[in-house]
């Protein structure tokens, strides 16, 4: 019944969409709002929070590394760490260049894959 | 001469230096400008991706679109579209999404209080908390307190919707082109987000705090990979790995007060 080739013709593929992609990601957006109703700008819950969202998305950076998708997985760990490593390396050294640290980063990874997997 | 305030009744809070009474449009194109340093570059490699991969998935290009205004969310786009191709059930990719979104949350609490105003709609702070994801998050969660507090809105909707208006474009050109992309190429649109989000978050770090949460992050990521049950280890490495930076910090400011008291 639920399964996605009932659902790729028509309509259906846009209402799926919004059922199983949009609405139970929208959901957290949606929350926030009621959370964050009279929390001040000043507050020292920000902070908290802050660190949460900050380590969440060093969390999703981690998982990522890991437990990569398509292509990237073709580059060894070590190497898809030694690439990142070497970014955030540039990075420090060019005084915070966010745009120095991702070119060199990239350099490094389309360079690995190219090596291990041409 | 005092500027008059903005709409009549309105609470006049913030500083009404010369910059604030700048028109909001001024605003919004220094948002444009912040976004178009590098972020918007990072949207459109990121979104490449997320187009071929709709394509793989053989939904229509509306569906591809419509998720990148609906879902706008990167990662939860990619999962989408690579379950559909894996033949995962839907109700099991809603609720993967939904994990992997539960970031958005502490984003949207920690962001709205310092954008909204007083006068401010719940309808427009509904569409403001849409337009934050983890490159929006990134870029104004520092910059923004130095952004006049009326002029806040406007600068972050210039900054947001060239993003979207980027992502949109890119995941247009990567429905087009997908599978004719090389695989070193394919590999590098991959790593854009994890080297772009961690060199965001260093470059946002000032304090202690900020440091201990982003390698706290990194460090709980693997040790917790099969321990936690898929999906809730994101939110227990926030959790843990936020706690522990906070109360670091709190420790660190004690003991610096308690030294210069003595």
């Amino acid at each position: 019944m639920m399964t996605p080739e009932t659902w790729s013709t028509g309509i259906w593929p846009y209402l799926a969409l919004i059922l199983f992609g949009f609405l139970p990601s929208e959901i957290w957006r949606f929350l926030s709002i009621f959370i964050a109703h009279g929390v001040d700008e000043k507050s020292e819950v920000l902070e908290w929070v802050r660190a949460v969202a900050t380590a969440l998305l060093a969390g999703v950076v981690a998982n990522i590394l890991l437990t990569p998708a398509g292509a990237l997985a073709s580059v060894p760990l070590m190497a898809r760490c030694a690439a990142l490593a070497l970014g955030l390396t540039v990075f420090a050294l060019t005084r915070r260049s966010v745009v120095a640290g991702v070119a060199t980063g990239e350099a490094a990874i389309i360079l690995a894959a190219w090596w291990f997997a041409p | 001469m005092q500027p008059p305030p903005e709409r009549p009744g309105e609470p006049t809070t913030a500083k009404l230096d010369d910059t604030a009474v700048q028109p909001h449009f001024h605003w919004a194109l220094k948002g444009f400008l912040v976004a178009a340093r590098l972020p918007i570059f990072v949207m459109a490699f990121t979104f490449l991706g997320v187009g071929s991969l709709a394509r793989e998935a053989g939904v229509p290009l509306g569906v591809a679109l419509l998720s990148t205004l609906t879902i706008w969310a990167g990662p939860a786009q990619v999962i989408y579209f690579g379950a559909l191709i894996n033949g995962v059930a839907l109700p099991a990719i809603a609720l993967s999404i939904s994990l992997s979104s539960v970031r958005l949350l502490p984003m949207c609490v920690s962001l709205l209080p310092m954008l909204r105003r007083a006068g401010t709609s719940r309808i427009a702070v509904v569409y403001l908390a849409h337009n934050v994801a983890v490159t929006a998050w990134a870029e104004s969660i520092r910059a923004i307190r130095d952004i006049p507090h009326n002029r806040r809105i406007a600068w972050f909707i210039g900054l947001t919707h060239s993003l979207v208006i980027a992502a949109c474009i890119s995941t247009y050109v990567g429905y087009a082109l997908a599978g004719a992309l090389p695989h070193a190429f394919a590999a590098g649109l991959l790593f854009i987000t994890p080297i772009y989000f961690i060199a965001a978050l260093a470059r946002n770090a000032r304090e202690p705090i900020d440091w201990i949460a982003m390698s706290s992050g990194l460090v709980l990521a693997p040790l917790l990979k099969g321990v936690v049950g898929a999906g809730l280890d994101l939110l227990v490495i926030g959790l843990a790995g936020g706690t522990l930076a906070w109360g670091w910090q709190k420790r660190l400011r004690a003991r610096a007060a308690g030294e210069t008291a003595r």
